[in-house]
């Protein structure tokens, strides 16, 4: 695992982010669930860079459900 | 206020629209202001500005004044944070804080806590009641910034409280306040609108009479969050089926505002929109702003910005004025970032467009700092470039190098490597910030613009004519680029410690830099007058940093003058001439006064330096007066002395009284404070140690010291190393090995004879004269002390002799004896009998109490009471109390009557003030 710790994330939100948002989040790949969740993924280059993201979800009041690394890699 | 962006931060928001009573945060908010922190903690939103601002304005006339500083991304470098933190003070109390502002702005500041103690000490004076709102905190995330908030807290006047308002839990220690009843919450939980809120909100601020089931699926889809309230409010306007709509944007997961803002736009003329869109790229706007960047600064459309934002304000359209005067507004963050991300992804090309155009208005009207923001947020990296280059001077002037380094760093490599002048003071910025490691490439950088073979006229010259492909904005900063580019080179020859190259790089500079760049000529001559000294080339290391430092005076950097007394004075204290190294510091005391109140930076070391030679002299009691000014005066001006020097002049005094424990536990200390700095480092405190242990009989350690630098007798000399090996050969000889310590002396007389280093000789004929006693050979050991006398005597040296005790006193007997400077002799006996017998009026205590305690101390024992003495003193009760708190604790006592008994013991009553 590379000290930085950057790799694959899933990054969970409360509510339908559309996909026009994708921009604002570096380029992240947003798909809306059926439970009424939004998942934003996608490759995140280290630790800074995964707290700037949460810093814009937080920014925008979105309700964060879960953060989580992919391991298939 | 001259700036009105400063203005626009430390306005306190007064709108009251949608205004909702909301008695128990108001209650909660009243409570506050009675403590020490109000932490609002809530996502965007949540209604914090606007309960913080309803609440304020609601307040009655008597609650307290109340400072505001909105924060932003730029106050997250210390020196402005703190800067914004006192002008924010200085609109309700405008007395408190001039000398703090000047502090932060001045060339290498104190540490931050010197500068918030001298604050909260004018604070603690005030005599009514002051919030101070710390409004969007999360923007924060600097842990200098951070720590000195923890240290302003613990050390709060009662009469100041703190309001923070953030999206996050501030790193402060929370869970301490609140377990101390001196933190008041307000949470995202109490700042939701319950029902009955929102219905009285659709009612009061929109007209709009909701069923109650309306109202509960409202509240539902919402959670009570007020900015989707207020955006289902604007959508719901003028619309007849209220509840249809309620149902619809009920049933969509979508996330709100975005549904909102879309509703909100549809309902507005495509001008507002896309003015709005527009606009959102700015963090604050004012009418001729918009116009510029709407593209309607000419023409009919002039004036049309400041009409727009007038309307947006008057239908509530998430616009916040920032000022009384209805010029600068900013978006509701919330807002603004859901517009920015609609304009991201319609139009990603405009929005570059649309930053050079603020960009150009900002640097119309003088902004450098925010014409430089957007050009870089517009990909523009020429133009960012060519406003910083010429920004560059005045930043370096108010010392903001962090802000600079930032930008310079946003720059892609290949564009600053065209920019001669840009590059060399990158590499600059690097040097005067201690990060030595980028420096040397970035001057290269530079320098492949200039031809380095070339003579230096024929530099001059071609600096006159740039080379294709080359930029450059400030000519007269380029035609200077050769010297500059020498000056730091020698500087960081300096900070990696190779005289060689600071003296080559030096004397270019010196060849390079024109006569009328005073500063460029005096740094060329203090780095060679440094690199001299190094090399122990005494005579011309005085002249050629004299000569530099008058440069400095005449450019007025005195500071900097001050700073560099040391220099000077430690230079003559090696040749041993006193008297100079004396004058040399006075004279600089007396520049200093010349610059009135407060004190310039380094005024407090220029005592330490006095209080040494005092101690050389065996005016002990002096020695110590000045170093206690010297504390006090660092606690007046916030420029507190070089804690490893004093540490040391201390441990000189301590010695001296025979308290070589004590001597000792200050060395360790000065040994843990020592920054190295430019100046060669010719008294390393460890060799300082060594000499107390030897003197303490603690062979062992002093030993062990020897093993752990290398020394052996057979070393290479060299001026650096000089005191090592001095004090080497004072371990060889306590371990009786004299004929080894004999023959280093023997070579260290020869290379200090050479060096005309007449202190060393001195020092080194006194332990010869030693050697030879230790031998049982008495008469030699006048030989090399007859010459040790005579040289000393007309300086005034006391302690070079005395500090070697009965051994030494005998054989000054014997010399008096043999009439070997006879009265001389006489003067040092009678101090060598002081320093054995009876300690003089001096302050036995582990940590001596300073000139201001002794004079609370004075009047604590009188029969004055507590308020008389704060008012004797012109200091607050809370001051006066504090120095008697520090006092007993000095003392181990724990009563004004046991202070004053253990006072009168320790003869400290009788100790005359320093005046």
């Amino acid at each position: 695992m590379p000290l930085n710790e950057g790799g694959n994330y899933e990054i969970r939100l409360k509510g339908h982010l559309e996909p026009r948002w994708a921009d604002w989040f570096d380029g992240l790949t947003l798909t809306q669930e059926s439970d009424g969740t939004t998942v934003l993924s996608g490759s995140v280059v280290d630790q800074a860079a995964l707290h700037g993201l949460l810093g814009k979800v937080r920014d925008l009041g979105l309700p964060l459900i879960a953060v989580n690394r992919r391991r298939d890699q | 206020m001259a700036n009105p962006l400063l203005e626009t931060k430390l306005y306190v928001p007064r709108w009251r629209h949608g205004l909702v009573a909301r008695p128990r945060l108001k209650e909660r908010l009243n409570r506050g202001a009675e403590t020490k922190l109000t932490l609002v903690s809530a996502p965007a939103g949540f209604g914090k500005t606007t309960l913080l601002a309803e609440w304020l304005t609601a307040a009655p006339a008597d609650n307290p004044s109340a400072a505001w500083l909105s924060l932003d991304q730029r106050e997250n470098d210390a020196a402005s944070f703190w800067s914004y933190l006192v002008a924010a003070l200085q609109t309700v109390k405008p007395s408190v804080g001039a000398s703090t502002i000047s502090l932060l702005q001045s060339p290498q500041p104190p540490p931050i806590e010197a500068v918030l103690t001298l604050l909260l000490n004018e604070l603690s004076a005030i005599s009514t009641d002051v919030m101070l709102v710390l409004d969007d905190y999360h923007v924060i995330d600097t842990r200098e910034i951070h720590d000195g908030m923890v240290f302003l807290l613990d050390h709060l006047p009662p009469r100041l409280h703190l309001v923070i308002a953030s999206r996050a839990d501030p790193p402060l220690p929370l869970a301490r306040l609140r377990g101390r009843g001196e933190l008041v919450e307000i949470r995202a939980e109490d700042l939701r609108f319950a029902p009955d809120e929102v219905a009285s909100y659709f009612h009061d601020s929109m007209g709009l009479d909701l069923s109650a089931q309306d109202v509960a699926v409202l509240e539902g889809r919402t959670e009570g969050w007020i900015a989707a309230l207020q955006l289902a409010a604007l959508s719901m306007q003028g619309r007849s089926d209220v509840t249809g709509f309620i149902a619809s944007f009920a049933g969509d997961d979508r996330y709100i505002v975005d549904y909102l803002v879309e509703e909100v736009l549809q309902r507005q003329p495509d001008t507002v929109r896309s003015f709005l869109r527009n606009t959102s790229i700015l963090d604050r706007l004012s009418g001729p702003l918009c116009d510029a960047v709407t593209g309607q600064d000419s023409g009919p459309g002039v004036g049309v910005g400041k009409a727009m934002l007038e309307a947006l304000e008057r239908g509530n359209l998430f616009v916040i004025p920032l000022d009384d005067r209805r010029h600068w507004y900013r978006y509701h963050h919330l807002f603004a970032d859901v517009l920015r991300a609609r304009l991201l992804d319609e139009q990603p090309e405009y929005v570059m467009e649309l930053h050079r155009r603020a960009s150009a208005w900002y640097e119309r009207n003088g902004e450098a700092s925010e014409a430089i923001h957007h050009a870089l947020a517009a990909d523009d990296f020429s133009k960012a470039a060519d406003l910083i280059e010429l920004a560059m001077p005045a930043l370096r002037r108010s010392r903001q190098e962090a802000a600079l380094l930032g930008w310079l760093r946003a720059l892609p490599d290949e564009l600053l490597r065209c920019r001669p002048v840009l590059s060399a003071l990158y590499g600059g910025a690097l040097l005067s910030t201690g990060q030595f490691e980028g420096v040397e490439a970035r001057l290269r950088d530079a320098e492949r613009w200039l031809d380095t073979t070339a003579d230096v006229a024929d530099m001059r010259e071609r600096a006159d004519t740039p080379s294709a492909g080359m930029v450059v904005v400030d000519a007269e900063e380029f035609r200077r680029l050769p010297g500059s580019i020498a000056v730091w080179r020698a500087g960081l020859a300096m900070a990696l410690g190779d005289v060689t190259e600071t003296v080559r790089h030096a004397r270019r500079a010196l060849d390079l830099v024109p006569e009328d760049d005073l500063i460029g000529r005096g740094g060329a001559a203090g780095f060679l007058g440094l690199a001299l000294w190094a090399s122990g080339d005494l005579e011309p290391a005085h002249r050629t940093f004299a000569t530099g430092m008058a440069n400095v005076q005449r450019a007025g950097y005195i500071s900097d003058v001050i700073s560099g007394t040391s220099v000077l004075a430690d230079i003559r204290t090696a040749q041993g001439r006193l008297h100079e190294a004396m004058r040399t510091y006075k004279q600089a005391l007396q520049l200093a006064a010349e610059q009135g109140e407060p004190a310039p930076r380094g005024t407090a070391d220029l005592y330490a330096g006095l209080s040494e030679l005092q101690c050389e002299r065996d005016d002990l009691q002096a020695a110590m007066q000045n170093l206690l000014r010297g504390t006090e005066l660092g606690e007046r001006t916030g420029f507190p002395p070089d804690r490893a020097r004093w540490c040391v002049a201390m441990a000189r005094i301590r010695k001296a009284q025979g308290d070589l424990d004590g001597a000792l536990d200050l060395l360790d200390e000065a040994e843990r404070r020592y920054v190295p700095d430019f100046s060669p480092n010719v008294r390393p405190v460890a060799a300082v140690k060594a000499r107390v242990w030897v003197a303490h009989g603690r062979l062992g350690e002093a030993r062990g010291w020897a093993r752990a630098q290398g020394l052996s007798v057979a070393d290479d000399l060299s001026y650096l190393r000089e005191f090592e090996h001095l004090t080497f050969a004072r371990v060889l000889l306590a371990g009786r090995a004299v004929p080894d310590a004999m023959r280093l002396l023997e070579r260290l007389l020869g290379a200090a004879d050479d060096g005309a280093r007449t202190g060393s000789v001195i020092e080194i004929l006194v332990v010869q004269a030693l050697a030879h006693e230790m031998r049982g050979d008495s008469a030699a050991a006048l030989v090399p002390l007859e010459r040790a006398l005579t040289l000393a005597e007309p300086e005034g040296y006391v302690r070079v002799f005395v500090d070697e005790g009965p051994r030494m006193a005998a054989l000054l007997h014997a010399a008096a004896k043999g009439g070997i400077a006879p009265g001389y002799v006489q003067r040092l006996l009678t101090h060598s009998g002081a320093a054995t017998g009876e300690p003089h009026a001096r302050q036995n205590l582990i940590e001596p109490l300073s000139e201001r305690e002794l004079e609370v101390l004075r009047l604590l024992a009188t029969d004055l009471d507590g308020p008389e003495i704060a008012s004797q003193l012109m200091v607050s009760l809370n001051t006066m109390r504090t120095h008697t708190k520090s006092i007993y604790t000095k003392l181990g006592v724990n009563s004004r009557r046991a202070a004053v008994h253990r006072a009168e013991e320790l003869a400290l009553l009788s100790q005359t003030p320093a005046r």
